[in-house]
């Protein structure tokens, strides 16, 4: 995702005229895709999507089965179940990102994206900020400490990734929040890439 | 968000455990790396610092990726002073077990698959707050040993981020964080990226079965060295 393109949002929705307000909602701010069902979605799933709300609901490929399939694709995507009911706990346990209990206002729906999103850029800068530590993890393995002090790279460094910490406790605010902490933790097991 | 310089929450005093000067007012939401080769006591110290705590009406939370939740509530009974334990325990060491039980009237005690389930002791911390807080106690401090075992059950990218992660939790919830690594199982360079995920460190040495600790980072310059 480029700062120019805006986000891509993915709505999987049975029911066309639901599915419309929420187009109306988003598409001011962000490209907006629609899926009628299950394998409609998974057929639009591609790596520019962003943010998945998926209804839990609906004929065929139900939407725990359409997680599962976004979870073992390579889609580092963030999804919303959308649900009559109010969920527990469990929701997060059961792998999906957050969840927008049904009739959802336009405030609402703007918040949990825009939420959603806010988790991606938390999880990038984490993964900037552990690449930085680690190179200077290296510097200070290998070089002495008057080496070090003369080193603009070293200096340069070190800079960045206290910059890089406010950034992060900037973001998600500071992951005062239970439901931000539990998807950054569970995000870091899914990301494990190596 | 948590501001650095303006804390709402009173300081932590745990001079009385370690006597050194930079732990007399410890920042409510700081984390510290307890660094230390092995058998040198750093779980004892994490441990008196939150027993410490609860003899001060404070919340404890364990992380144990070692100790059976039984052993850790056995061992920690016996480091506070009075019948009332307001304590949590994250048991990441039992088999098979995954239902939560509650041995005492006041013990949380959650259990985690393994060291590895990082979603699972996220969610146990979550939970033993919760029931901290349920009983009007919004201050405490967490301590989890080890972070040498987590890394022998996911890679050091992983727990780097996972201590980020946990000390911004903890940060915002205004606790106080302690954590224990084995010096000697890891490359200098491995403890070198852990460090940087917390605010300060203490560290042990045991020179002729003499225990002493220095601590660094949390204000100016290192401290000396102190008897343990």
């Amino acid at each position: 995702m480029s700062d120019s393109d805006p986000p891509v949002v993915l709505i999987v929705e049975d029911e066309p005229d639901v599915a419309e307000t929420y187009n109306l909602w988003l598409q001011d701010e962000y490209e907006v895709r629609m899926a009628e069902n299950g394998s409609e979605a998974l057929d639009q799933l591609d790596p520019s999507v962003d943010v998945v709300l998926l209804d839990r609901m609906m004929p065929g490929l139900s939407g725990d089965e359409v997680l599962e399939r976004i979870r073992d694709s390579n889609s580092d995507c963030r999804v919303a179940m959308v649900t009559a009911v109010e969920p527990d706990f469990d929701i997060l346990e059961m792998g999906f990102d957050s969840y927008l209990t049904k009739p959802i206002r336009s405030e609402e729906l703007h918040d949990t994206v825009s939420n959603l999103l806010e988790r991606s850029t938390y999880d990038d800068l984490l993964q900037q900020y552990y690449s930085l530590v680690e190179k200077q993890a290296t510097l200070e393995a290998t070089k002495s400490s008057a080496e070090l002090a003369e080193s603009e790279e070293y200096q340069d460094l070190t800079d960045r990734v206290e910059e890089l910490k406010g950034d992060l406790s900037g973001t998600l605010g500071g992951v005062e929040n239970d439901e931000d902490f539990i998807a950054t933790l569970r995000e870091l097991s899914n990301g494990d890439e190596n | 968000m948590a501001t650095k310089t303006d804390p709402s929450g009173t300081m932590y005093d745990l001079s009385s455990v370690l006597d050194v000067d930079a732990l007399e007012s410890v920042r409510p939401g700081t984390s510290i790396l307890i660094s230390g080769p092995a058998m040198t006591g750093k779980q004892d110290l994490a441990y008196d610092i939150l027993a410490d705590g609860v003899d001060n009406g404070q919340g404890a939370v364990i992380v144990s990726t070692g100790d059976r939740a039984e052993t850790v509530i056995e061992d920690f009974s016996g480091r506070v002073s009075g019948a009332d334990m307001s304590l949590g325990v994250v048991d990441c060491a039992a088999d098979q077990s995954s239902a939560d039980s509650a041995p005492g009237d006041e013990i949380f005690v959650h259990h985690v698959s393994s060291p590895g389930d990082l979603t699972g002791i996220g969610i146990g911390i979550t939970e033993g707050l919760e029931a901290l807080h349920d009983r009007g106690i919004d201050e405490g401090r967490l301590a989890l040993s080890s972070l040498s075992t987590m890394l022998t059950y996911t890679d050091r990218k992983t727990v780097f981020k996972f201590c980020h992660v946990l000390s911004s939790r903890l940060d915002a919830a205004e606790y106080l964080g302690l954590f224990t690594i084995d010096a000697s199982a890891h490359d200098e360079q491995t403890l070198q990226v852990i460090k940087q995920a917390f605010d300060g460190l203490i560290e042990i040495r045991e020179r002729d079965s003499v225990r002493e600790a220095r601590v660094r980072g949390l204000s100016g310059e290192s401290s000396d060295w102190v008897e343990l």
